[in-house]
């Protein structure tokens, strides 16, 4: 008897439960997996996007993109923001936490906002400035002249190489302050005692770091890796704003190119692009899935 | 406590700004006067056809996109009907951000298939429509039936519009191509406007050189992401990068030529090729580092922008490869009425009478704009042939008038702009040391596999 | 701790300081720089000028000429204030949803619902175009915020700091007679005060900022966005920076502001903190 009623209680909960978190669920099935199911079936298709008919083969547009030279610079280019700029931004924003968190530090909090500032511009803010400043007559230029460094102006976003390092900057700029954030929150987490203990230990600052900062942080930097392979496999604002892809397609991003080919150049290849889309979504679910696999700690 | 006052203080807040927002919105609305139906109409969400307007009214939407230019002609022509034909009448303009927000416009509506949220007219680039009939041959209401003149008109202009001998669109600018000079730089390294006119392109070079040397400005320049050079050149000498709806790249030699001298005028410092559109206005034209401007006439507006160079310029035709005054046309756009205009009559009527025939409409879009029209009859007016003072007070706008009646017609196709993107490309990797064959052949394999072929 | 000991630990930090001094002025030049442009000519700006100059109301004057920044304004505030109101409700019910009342059930959706951020706005950009303009909601705050008030994100986080709620507090308020929705209301939201916050800032500046999907959905000048109206000013045929530079500027004093104001519960709120 006693048993039947607490089972319906628990009944009651599960169901009260289920109320709680229907309508995020629902919002997401209707406005995430069911235009991700439609556009599936749209990547099968082709034609201009009024009247579009069924591509023979089926596959036709997911075997097109391996032999499209332009999409497979733009993986190619997505791929190295991805290598070289997640790991320098992240390793730089635990640097910057584990600074902060230094309770004899002074101005901590001026500091913390400075570096966080960054992330309150909009993308299309931020892209248009470090355009400027980077401009063949801009600032940074003028400044590189002045002190002798340069010879004459540069048309940094004109030449390929230099043009992929400013958005890299541009992007380091823009997120390691987001990313810092997260670790100092974690860092503040952990026992300041046990830095206490390493240091009778006799532990110095790197042994301290590698030995708990980064181990005791390891949720925290899984978490941020996950967000920021799945922002640079998305990376759009950037391409579009600062460089527009160029010089000769060549700092061009996925999701740039596949924007082009939706709206951007007019070309309205909906079904093409529609399967790019699709795998970058793929690319995104294999390494968050290597990621998890790799950071699991829990038996 | 503290905490609690905070929280509340930032509720409060929120509230406020929340009601001055609805508030402030509402009377910057109303107070512009001229959008209509004023209210902020769009937060409760009962502005259903937000796109065009209702049936037998005396209003008309237009989407256009630059207020210093193509904006101001619409507004032209708005206060001529007004004045003249309808004292009732409203046009609304819907400012988008560029060109590309009316393509993209033009693409959701139509790939969603609810042209509700298309105003009653468009305006863009021509290159586009032949591409649109094709695809969404619902969603445009053709004008063969308006009461206009269609010889008053370029030949070459019309074409773009008329698909399968029907005419869809009304000319609004043209893009007649102007070579400007600035003549005081010419005249420093011992050349004047004479001397350019209808030089070959070897000549041009030779007195890029002698003003690079003299002045250190180059006489061309040109973004490098949307590299018009080619088209313009190409069509000078009557030649298309298309041939029967296919890309005419590699076995085509005036092409390759045209092409080489772009790259060998880079080389030289001759031409100038900043990244984007902006670099080319604002740091090229604006930044007072060039000699020379050649493209439609719509830039004439930027190149006035430095006003310290008042006086010192003057306008000519194009060099051509062996000689000869040469002719293009680059860009410009017409007015399209969609098929969510429910006031088909009145948008025909605005069209004829205004950008149809009225010369007031098209003197006023070049006071107040720099809008050159295509209408041959408005090149004989006053307005028209009075000297330009930036220009060295030559009647600039006459002489385009009249260039513009020169421009050969060539076969145009819906992947321009994609051609013209994989020939930029071509160039600047051949600028970069790579091999022009080997480039134009990829420019022309990706040419291909973008139109499926 | 000594006065003499304390003096050497800051000058061991000297070059932390140095450091720090040197991250924090390159995290705050481009605003200053972008300060600067707003009060300079076009042409200065693109001549890398640093100074700066006295053309700041000109550039306001041309700023607001023709085009409605205060609708733009309101507008971002609208649709920014809706769209967190509306997702800190529905995503910290689901958040409170899916940790405290887990099953095995419950926690196979939560990882689907995961999969959702993976999907990159573009796939999904057109099918949600149709629908939207479908149900005839194109221009309205309904187009802007639709996609976005259940995000994965902020389930994810809400859930997290669930762990920290109290189950026994829970217990102990059945027991009093409380219902399940009393318990969220009451007692739980009042608790992760500073979750809400953070939330509410990561969401705001989200909607603030959002350029891509409202380019599309919100083609209506009237509906215009802050964003779009910058964006709008660097189109053209011919871009004025400092006019360009004084609406970026526009544009991001609000989510600075809110920043600012909300600094200390965003970071306890990270944290997890339960209050």
């Amino acid at each position: 008897m006693e048993k039947r009623k607490g089972a319906d209680l628990l009944q009651k909960q599960s169901r009260a439960g289920w109320i709680f978190l229907a309508p995020a669920t629902l919002m997401i099935a209707v406005m995430s997996f069911w235009p991700m199911i439609s556009a599936f079936i749209t990547s099968l298709k082709t034609g201009s996007s009024a009247n579009m008919q069924w591509a023979n083969p089926v596959t036709y547009n997911y075997t097109r993109m391996f032999s499209d030279q332009l999409f497979m610079r733009s993986v190619g280019n997505t791929f190295l923001y991805l290598a070289v700029q997640v790991p320098i931004m992240l390793i730089f924003a635990i640097l910057l936490a584990q600074l902060l968190n230094n309770k004899d530090l002074r101005l901590k909090g001026f500091f913390r906002t400075c570096v966080f500032l960054p992330c309150a511009t909009a993308l299309v803010s931020y892209s248009l400035i470090f355009k400027s400043l980077f401009a063949t007559e801009g600032l940074v230029n003028t400044i590189l002249v002045n002190l002798g460094i340069l010879s004459e102006n540069y048309n940094f976003l004109g030449n390929s190489t230099s043009a992929k390092i400013v958005i890299i900057l541009a992007l380091i700029w823009r997120w390691t302050g987001y990313n810092m954030v997260f670790y100092l929150a974690g860092l503040q987490n952990i026992e300041y005692s046990v830095y206490e203990a390493a240091k009778i230990d006799g532990a110095n600052g790197w042994k301290t770091f590698w030995n708990i900062t980064v181990p005791l942080l390891k949720p925290t930097i899984i978490m941020t890796f996950i967000m920021s392979i799945n922002g640079t496999l998305q990376l759009f604002d950037e391409s579009v704003n600062l460089t527009n892809g160029g010089p000769a397609n060549s700092t061009i991003t996925m999701s740039h190119y596949i924007y082009n080919n939706t709206f951007g150049t007019g070309v309205a290849n909906f079904g093409y692009a529609t399967a790019m889309a699709f795998f970058v979504f793929i690319m995104v679910g294999i390494l968050a899935l290597i990621n998890m696999k790799v950071g699991d700690t829990r038996d | 406590m503290k905490k609690k006052l905070i929280s509340m203080l930032l509720a409060g807040a929120m509230v406020l700004s929340l009601a001055a927002c609805g508030g402030g919105g509402g009377n910057a609305n109303g107070g512009s006067g001229d959008s209509g139906d004023g209210g902020n109409t769009q937060t409760e969400g009962t502005d259903e056809s937000a796109g065009g307007s209702s049936e037998g009214g005396n209003t008309l939407t237009v989407a256009a996109w630059d207020p210093a230019f193509n904006i101001s002609a619409l507004k032209a022509a708005e206060a001529d009907y007004k004045e003249n034909v309808n004292k009732d009448f409203v046009l609304e303009i819907k400012e988008q951000a560029g060109s590309q927000d009316i393509e993209t416009l033009v693409t959701t509506a139509a790939s969603s298939g609810n042209y509700e949220t298309l105003p009653d007219m468009v305006l863009f680039q021509d290159h586009w429509i032949q591409q649109y009939v094709r695809d969404y041959p619902d969603a445009w209401k053709d004008v063969d039936d308006i009461d206009i003149n269609w010889d008053d008109f370029y030949a070459e202009k019309l074409d773009y519009s008329t698909i399968e001998g029907k005419h869809y669109g009304v000319p609004l600018d043209g893009g007649t191509v102007i070579m400007a000079y600035r003549v005081d730089l010419l005249k420093e390294a011992g050349y004047s406007i004479d001397d350019m006119k209808g030089i070959t392109w070897e000549k041009f070079i030779e007195v890029g050189k002698a003003v690079k040397e003299k002045t250190g400005k180059a006489l061309l320049c040109m973004n490098s992401d949307g590299n018009d050079l080619v088209y313009m050149m190409l069509q000078a000498e009557g030649v298309s990068q298309f041939k029967d709806g296919k890309p005419n790249i590699t076995g085509n030699d005036t092409l390759k030529q045209v092409v080489q001298l772009v790259v060998d005028m880079t080389k030289e410092g001759i031409l100038l090729l900043p990244n984007s559109w902006s670099d080319y206005t604002d740091s090229a034209i604006q930044g007072d580092q060039v000699a020379g401007v050649m493209n439609g006439n719509w830039i004439i507006p930027t190149i006035q922008k430095v006003e310290a160079n008042s006086g010192k310029w003057e306008i000519t035709t194009m060099p051509t490869i062996k000689g000869g005054e040469g002719y293009a046309s680059n860009g410009g756009s017409s007015l399209y009425i969609t098929a969510n205009c429910q006031n088909v009559e009145l948008a025909k009527d605005f069209l004829a009478y205004t950008f149809g025939k009225s010369t007031v409409t098209y003197d006023n879009a070049l006071k107040d704009g720099g809008v050159v029209s295509t209408y041959i009859p408005a090149g004989k007016s006053e307005v028209y042939n009075e000297g330009v003072e930036f220009f060295n007070n030559t009647p600039i706008y006459a002489q385009i008038s009249e260039m513009g009646s020169h421009v050969k017609t060539i076969e145009q196709s819906s992947y321009h702009y994609t051609c013209r993107e994989k020939l930029g490309a071509a160039i600047i990797n051949i600028v970069n040391g790579g091999d022009i064959d080997e480039e134009l052949k990829n420019a022309e394999d990706q040419l291909n596999f973008e139109m499926g072929n | 701790m000594t006065e003499k000991n304390r003096s050497m630990i800051q000058r061991r930090l000297i070059p932390t300081y140095i450091f720090l001094g040197i991250v924090a002025f390159i995290s705050v030049f481009p605003f200053y720089w972008m300060i600067s442009a707003a009060t300079n000519t076009s042409f200065d700006v693109s001549q890398g000028r640093i100074l700066p100059g006295g053309y700041l109301m000109e550039n306001f004057k041309n700023l607001v000429a023709g085009r409605d920044l205060w609708g733009a304004m309101g507008n971002s505030f609208l649709y920014a204030i809706v769209q967190t109101i509306l997702a800190l409700l529905v995503c910290s019910l689901a958040g409170f949803g899916f940790e405290l009342y887990h099953d095995k059930k419950k926690d196979v959706v939560f990882s689907i619902l995961l999969l959702a951020m993976m999907i990159p706005g573009v796939a999904t950009m057109i099918p949600l175009f149709k629908m939207i303009s479908n149900m005839g909601l194109l221009n309205t705050v309904w187009a802007f915020i639709l996609p976005s008030i259940s995000t994965p994100f902020l389930i994810m986080m809400f859930r997290q700091n669930s762990r920290n709620f109290p189950v026994d507090v829970m217990e102990a308020a059945r027991i009093d007679g409380l219902t399940e929705f009393q318990i969220f209301f009451r007692m739980y939201m009042p608790m992760m005060k500073s979750t809400y916050a953070a939330a509410a800032v990561i969401t705001f500046m989200n909607a603030w900022n959002a350029y891509l999907w409202p380019k599309v959905t919100m083609t209506d000048p009237k509906a215009q966005t802050m964003p779009m109206l910058i964006a709008n000013l660097a189109a053209g045929y011919t871009t004025d920076y400092g006019v360009l530079m004084l609406g970026v500027l526009f544009c991001s004093v609000p989510t600075m502001v809110i920043f600012f104001v909300l600094q200390k519960q965003f970071a306890e709120g990270i944290t997890g903190a339960v209050k």
